[in-house]
């Protein structure tokens, strides 16, 4: 008979992260985690603390206090993991306007480790799938808003990372270009890859997540599987809490 | 390696704006004009300075004069590191602030590399800057080396002076723009403490004053010896820990970015 196989660590965990941000706490104490495979929403008003919580997870900010494991690897004391394992698209997607659309790619892909045979088929491959190929010659300092974005996922993407760590992804993008990302995401969490998305859009999340967490002055107030009615139910729970926080500062 | 993946991203940025290629353009200009002036004057004296014992020659008057004229007392304006003076400032100006401004630093520290490691990187690529530069401008009196008796160690010794002097001010440069949120702040501080660097101990000997601290400080002292032809270890470590505290000083402040955010 085979031994039962060992459950694989979350690829992400986070234990009593906290961080201070101008003299006021950002984020406190904060307990997450995420499968392998799962999309999570990360909701909340401005100032909420998402994007410091993601910054925090793509290795760019150190928490004050608490511990951020990645495939069970605490990689605040390894901060080389996230080289391979972690893809981020900070908000506004920022570029080096002097580079072109491929430099950027070849840059990152470098950054990364990555080979160079690996590198020019995972450029290729990225540069088809977001349709970037027709710019790829093109400086990023002239790009418009959706292609500036999507370049920017492109480059999170190219590595084929464990985890995407992704700020407001549908920024600028058209309507086609939402669809056509919210399947793209559908498609890398069905191929296993952990998918965090921060946005204000309440449709994005519940097209493509399978689970929700809210955070409300740098606290998680909800983290559950995204409700069976959906759009209407996660509504309610948002504004419950968003209202509740801006009644008690009143 | 990561850092090396830092200092070609860093070198393409150099190479891709027009700022990089028109200040060495200029320069290289202004030093073909300089170099010519020097050789003018060179010629005419040249008969006078054959019957002197020990006299002066090509390498003297022309070649190590092409480096400095604030250090060889030449009546011309400009030589490599008077133009360094302002030349590594715009250079540096937007190694780190332009990518603090443009919200990229942040994609750096992300890609797991030590705040060490993006300093270094980006300063490697300044350095192969200023060292093509150098050769170019010491391509120019080299050019007549079949007609002229150069003494190859004094200039080699003068090109090192020269290197290591670009060296400084690359790091100075460096770490002005980790700690200016704008290139342009990060261009006047780095000129304004590289002047300071080379002209500290002015006051000093003006008032007769040679072997000071202030005359210890400037990097001018460390250069002259260099430029004479003689390779002291005492001022090739003097360059090193300026190199070193300058960068030092830049990854206090990028690892502080990343603490910050």
């Amino acid at each position: 008979m085979n031994a039962p196989k060992p459950a694989l660590p979350p690829v992400l965990q986070l234990e009593k992260v906290t961080r201070r941000r101008a003299g006021r706490t950002a984020v406190r104490d904060l307990d997450l985690s995420l499968q392998r495979g799962q999309v999570l929403g990360l909701l909340g008003v401005n100032g909420a603390g998402k994007s410091t919580t993601l910054a925090m997870i793509a290795g760019a900010l150190r928490p004050d206090g608490g511990s951020i494991l990645l495939q069970g690897q605490d990689f605040l004391e390894q901060p080389e993991l996230a080289r391979q394992a972690i893809g981020w698209l900070p908000e506004a997607a920022p570029l080096w306007p002097e580079l072109t659309v491929c430099e950027h790619l070849e840059a990152h892909g470098r950054l990364r480790g990555m080979p160079r045979a690996d590198l020019t088929r995972a450029r290729d491959a990225i540069l088809e799938r977001l349709e970037l190929k027709d710019i790829s010659r093109r400086l990023a300092g002239v790009l418009s808003q959706g292609q500036r974005q999507r370049l920017g996922l492109a480059c999170a993407l190219l590595h084929r990372p464990a985890l995407l760590v992704l700020d407001e992804p549908a920024n600028a993008l058209d309507p086609v270009q939402v669809v056509a990302l919210r399947s793209l995401l559908r498609e890398l969490a069905a191929n296993g890859t952990a998918v965090i998305l921060s946005t204000h859009q309440l449709a994005e999340v519940t097209a493509v997540c399978d689970r929700v967490a809210i955070l409300h002055e740098g606290t998680l107030r909800y983290d559950a599987p995204l409700p069976a009615d959906q759009h209407a139910a996660l509504e309610k729970t948002f504004f419950d809490i968003a209202m509740a926080g801006r009644a008690q500062a009143a | 390696m990561t850092l090396l993946a830092v200092t070609r991203l860093e070198l393409r940025r150099l190479l891709v704006r027009p700022l990089g290629w028109i200040i060495a353009a200029l320069a290289l200009a202004e030093l073909g004009w300089r170099f010519a002036l020097l050789l003018q004057i060179f010629l005419l004296n040249q008969v006078r300075l054959a019957a002197l014992p020990d006299g002066p020659g090509y390498t003297d008057l022309v070649a190590v004069r092409m480096d400095s004229s604030f250090i060889t007392g030449s009546p011309l304006p400009f030589g490599v590191i008077e133009l360094a003076l302002l030349v590594v400032p715009l250079l540096t100006m937007s190694t780190l602030a332009s990518e603090r401004s443009a919200g990229t630093l942040p994609l750096l520290f992300a890609s797991g590399l030590s705040s060490a490691q993006i300093l270094l990187g980006k300063y490697l690529a300044v350095l192969i800057w200023l060292a093509l530069w150098l050769l170019l401008a010491l391509a120019i009196p080299v050019s007549l080396a079949h007609g002229a008796t150069l003494d190859w160690g004094k200039l080699a010794a003068a090109t090192l002076g020269t290197f290591l002097a670009l060296a400084v001010l690359g790091a100075i440069g460096v770490a002005c723009s980790a700690f200016a949120s704008h290139p342009a702040v990060a261009a006047v501080a780095a000129l304004m403490l590289g002047l300071a660097l080379n002209c500290i101990n002015l006051g000093a000997q003006m008032a007769g004053v040679s072997n000071g601290f202030l005359n210890w400080l400037a990097m001018s002292t460390h250069q002259e010896t260099l430029l004479r032809g003689l390779v002291s270890s005492a001022d090739i470590v003097w360059f090193l820990l300026a190199i070193a505290v300058a960068l030092a000083l830049g990854v206090r402040r990028l690892a502080a970015d990343r603490e910050r955010g």
